[in-house]
């Protein structure tokens, strides 16, 4: 559905150039829940934002993103914009600030509705209604016209979920939906999710940081480093079978349950600090915080490869520690 | 991304410096303020140096003349040269506008940081006080304060700094108000800072780069309001030029010699001009959040 | 005895007046007592609203509490003024959640780390110097770091610093609120590992205020969960996961999310009604019946009565009407904090 072939994307600041995606590729199936998984910087939501050009002037965009046939890098900014928020939906982590606060719940889904599928006024409110209540907001005749400021972050998120899903939209990208909640409400949001890919069979794209997030909801999991693709796998193989060092050590450092007597064992540390971006390194981008770092990491750039069954590495000595 | 680079031997304050520097120079409209600016200040200092007669020489063989050689902007109804008094009248206008500026600057700053940081009472009077005095617009906050103070370039400097305060003391007690949620205030207090440390070490260096931003668009509205002030007879007194005074000495003279007001009021709008595009320049790339 | 007692703390807010007409009061904190022993960890854990940052304030004595007592050692501190309370400030620190805020951008870090020597006159000169390069190091920061400022570091080596400037008077109680909240995984693990071995060090008190449950889990020796400006349950470590008995505290367990699809897919979520009310207007009663699944059971009573913190057993006290001295609380699931993992 939609497949995404070296997308690379460059910003041009004060200091010189900023590498924040190099050569990513991709592909979501219909109806899956593909995570994105990665640390801050890794450029895990600047990938997504240029799928619907919500970059910034200062970035170049490079590479291919065909969904339904079409590239979308290179479609008019008039013919992107009836793709992005039709056929494809953004929902952000800061449902406060993704609110418009001076316009009420109601309109703003309306809007959405009449501008994009052409609705009348009434048959917009109408299936706002339908809306908010299948993303089980509470008494959602109310939520109509109620503002922003008037709903808890919990009910906010339901609302740009809504929203998003107004012109049922074959993909949906969700970035950290759920990273400025409650644990509690969290756990709302991502049954909400699942009930969604079940119930209208929208396909997911899942930006986070948390691998509990993605071992609840995803099938298949992208991990990012410093701008590349770092491993790719089908969900249960990445947290059983991790190959790359960087994803081991990331579900190293995650505290786990501890029944025994003794004293705990120390969470796994990663050394040192994500390269600069400013330039594009010939060599693997992790080599200078691997254990299993050789010549040949630091001075080649790792391809993926297919080491398991759908499960690509991009590493020279992949591989559980 | 900003992985810090142990080789680099350049001292933070330093690499801060080429970075606002490299900013500044990108901005095209904000170094032309910058040019503008310090040549007028040049003049204003060189001013005994620069300009080819004295303030007051008269040339009653030359009233009213037309540009010429002998008179680069040709001279007033006195015979006065036109070039000179400009160049004089900078003077006026570059003392009123910096001291104003700083005097406005010297009181607003320690008021508006008490009514910011311990709010209560004294911040209610404070800023009830203040949003009063910026009911009236500057101008004639600082017209009324002159007549009372008297008719002088002193006394005029003084009325614009203490009307140009009100605006200042908001913009300070606004940031007073963000920097005391910042947590470093708490984590001071936590180290038992006393209400002085906090103010004078935590507060105030942070709050610097906004003055001064607030002080470059502060000095061409003393600027005009020298010229106001001078050109009401409240500020500059005769013979003394002032780009104030010139344009009311013009007044009655527009028909016959339009120059001797275009050439002033040019210089106000000027200076005014290169003093806001330098401030909007400055404000710009000490902004965090600017990309370029 | 104690290093920190906190006995039935409270602190109201004044949400904001408008002409002297006040618009309503925040409960923020409403009856709080733990104690803090010494060289023990405590985990304070909770969601937004549960005031889990007001206490940490009301302990610092950033705030003054409306009503309670806090006593560090033996001295009441509760509502000492800020110059009788600075010699008490050397005994009792912070450390922040946001690293970007919590470190003056125009201090160096060593000024930063050196500010409480300075400002109690404990050291100068050379001497604080090398406290300061010494702090560093233990820490884990290279002690030429003194010279950069805050901006040229990482979020986890600005923790280092915050964590420097907090420990470097030897205090007996550090509070840390939230610290590893803004910080990626791995730099996460990377301070709690710190913290534990700074503990084992210097042998501090730590009064750990998160909403992550794991953290908590890996860290403390004890845990009490925050509701609503209360304390709900409270027990050693171990028996809080295995044997959790507030309904909330087993809701907050089921709905962490574990990194492991096998148990996120076959466990099931108990899931709350509705939103955390408004501490403007607390329910009444136990404050958490509007969202208990055990609610029909418990009423009226929970309706009308706020539920003591009672001792269910030895070391583990729960504020719920359906649990008394041996008495448990139904399980609303299965093994909620799914301990017993792959």
């Amino acid at each position: 559905m939609l497949e995404v072939r070296d997308l690379s994307v460059r910003f041009d600041t004060d200091d010189g150039p900023v590498h924040a995606v190099d050569r990513m590729s991709f592909e979501l199936a219909p109806g899956e829940v593909l995570g994105i998984v990665g640390e801050s910087g890794c450029g895990k939501s600047v990938t997504c934002m240029a799928l619907v050009r919500l970059l910034p002037e200062t970035a170049s965009v490079s590479g291919r993103a065909i969904f339904e046939g079409v590239d979308l890098l290179s479609l008019s900014s008039r013919r992107l914009r009836a793709v992005r928020g039709r056929s494809i939906a953004y929902v952000f982590q800061e449902p406060m600030t993704s609110l418009n606060p001076v316009f009420t719940v109601g309109r703003q889904i309306g809007e959405v509705l009449e501008r994009h599928l052409g609705m009348s006024a009434r048959a917009a409110r109408a299936r706002t209604l339908e809306l908010l209540e299948l993303v089980r907001i509470p008494a959602p005749e109310r939520r109509l016209d109620e503002y922003p400021h008037q709903l808890s972050g919990g009910m906010r998120q339901r609302v740009m979920i809504a929203m998003a899903l107004a012109c049922d939209p074959k993909v949906l990208i969700a970035d950290e939906p759920t990273t400025a909640l409650d644990v509690t409400i969290q756990a709302g949001i991502l049954d909400l999710m699942r009930d969604i890919r079940e119930r209208l069979g929208t396909a997911i794209i899942l930006i986070t940081h948390n691998l509990g997030v993605v071992a609840d909801i995803a099938d298949r999991v992208v991990v990012m480093y410093a701008g590349r693709k770092a491993e790719e796998a089908a969900v249960d193989d990445l947290f059983t079978f991790p190959q790359h060092p960087y994803t081991v050590g990331l579900l190293g450092a995650i505290p786990r349950p501890y029944e025994g007597e003794g004293t705990r064992e120390r969470l796994q540390e990663i050394p040192g600090r994500v390269p600069s971006l400013r330039e594009l390194p010939q060599a693997c981008a992790f080599a200078e915080r691997c254990p299993r770092a050789d010549a040949r990491s630091r001075s080649e750039v790792p391809q993926l490869r297919e080491v398991r069954p759908r499960h690509l590495v991009a590493c020279f000595h992949p591989g559980p520690n | 991304m900003s992985a810090v680079d142990t080789a680099t031997m350049t001292s933070p304050r330093t690499r801060r410096r080429v970075l606002l520097r490299k900013r500044f120079l990108r901005r095209p409209m904000a170094v032309a303020g910058l040019v503008v600016v310090v040549a007028f200040v040049v003049v204003a200092i060189f001013a005994p140096w620069l300009a080819p007669y004295r303030a007051g020489a008269t040339d009653f063989n030359a009233l009213l003349a037309q540009p010429s050689s002998k008179h680069l902007l040709g001279t007033d109804s006195l015979g006065r040269d036109e070039l000179s008094r400009l160049i004089w009248g900078a003077r006026a206008s570059m003392q009123a506008g910096f001291f104003a500026t700083v005097l406005a600057i010297l009181v607003a700053t320690p008021i508006g940081m008490i009514a910011g940081y311990y709010r209560g009472w004294v911040d209610s009077v404070i800023a009830r006080l203040t949003d009063v005095l910026l009911a009236f617009p500057f101008l004639i906050l600082a017209v009324g304060l002159a007549a009372i103070f008297g008719a002088s370039l002193l006394n005029a400097t003084l009325a614009l700094g203490v009307g140009a305060a009100p605006g200042l003391i908001r913009v300070a007690r606004g940031e007073t108000l963000a920097l005391r949620e910042e947590d470093y205030v708490p984590a001071a207090i936590a180290n038992g800072a006393t209400d002085r440390t906090i103010i004078f070490r935590h507060i105030l260096p942070n709050m610097t780069s906004t003055l001064l931003v607030q002080a470059t668009v502060t000095i061409p509205a003393a600027i005009v309001g020298e010229a106001v002030l001078s050109f009401l007879g409240l500020g500059v007194q005769a013979p003394t030029p002032s780009w104030g005074t010139m344009l009311q000495d013009a007044q009655s003279y527009l028909t016959q010699a339009p120059r001797l007001a275009v050439f002033p009021g040019l210089a106000i709008v000027l200076a005014a001009l290169a003093f806001n595009v330098l401030g909007d320049g400055l404000r710009d790339i000490f902004d965090p959040r600017t990309t370029r | 005895m104690n290093v920190l007692e906190v006995d039935d703390l409270v602190k109201h807010f004044d949400a904001g007046s408008l002409f002297g007409r006040r618009r309503g009061i925040v409960h923020a904190v409403d009856g709080v007592s733990f104690t803090l022993a010494r060289g023990e960890m405590l985990g304070l854990v909770g969601e937004s609203g549960s005031g889990k940052s007001t206490v940490a304030n009301c302990v610092l004595r950033l705030v003054e509490p409306t009503s309670g007592t806090i006593r560090l050692g033996d001295t009441d501190i509760t509502h000492l003024s800020r110059r009788r309370m600075r010699p008490y400030r050397r005994r009792l620190h912070m450390v922040f959640q946001d690293p970007y805020s919590s470190l003056n951008p125009r201090m160096s870090c060593g000024d930063i780390v050196g500010e409480p020597l300075r400002l109690h006159k404990l050291a100068s000169g050379r001497a604080l110097d090398a406290e300061v390069a010494r702090m560093l190091d233990a820490v884990g920061l290279r002690p030429e770091l003194r010279f950069r400022f805050p901006h040229e570091l990482s979020g986890g080596q600005r923790q280092r610093v915050g964590l420097a400037r907090a420990l470097i008077l030897r205090p007996e109680v550090l509070v840390a609120d939230e610290p590893v909240s803004a910080l990626d995984v791995s730099v996460q693990a990377a301070i709690l590992n710190l913290l534990r071995d700074l503990q084992t060090e210097l042998g501090f008190s730590c009064l750990f205020i998160t909403h992550d449950l794991a953290t908590v889990e890996y860290l403390c020796d004890r845990v009490a969960v925050m509701y609503l400006g209360q304390i709900v349950e409270i027990a050693d470590r171990r028996e809080l996961f295995r044997n959790a008995q507030h309904p909330y505290t087993q809701a907050l367990l089921s709905a962490a999310v574990v990194p492991d699809p096998t148990v996120q897919r076959t466990r099931r979520r108990v899931v709350l009604d509705g939103d955390v009310p408004s501490p403007l207007a607390p329910p009444s009663g136990c404050r958490f019946h509007t969202r208990c699944p055990l609610h029909e059971r418990s009423a009226p009573a929970s309706e009308l009565e706020t539920p003591a913190l009672r001792a269910y057993a030895p070391g583990h006290l729960v504020a719920c009407h359906l649990v008394g001295a041996g008495r448990s609380a139904p399980r609303l699931v299965d093994d909620p904090a799914d301990i017993v993992s792959a």
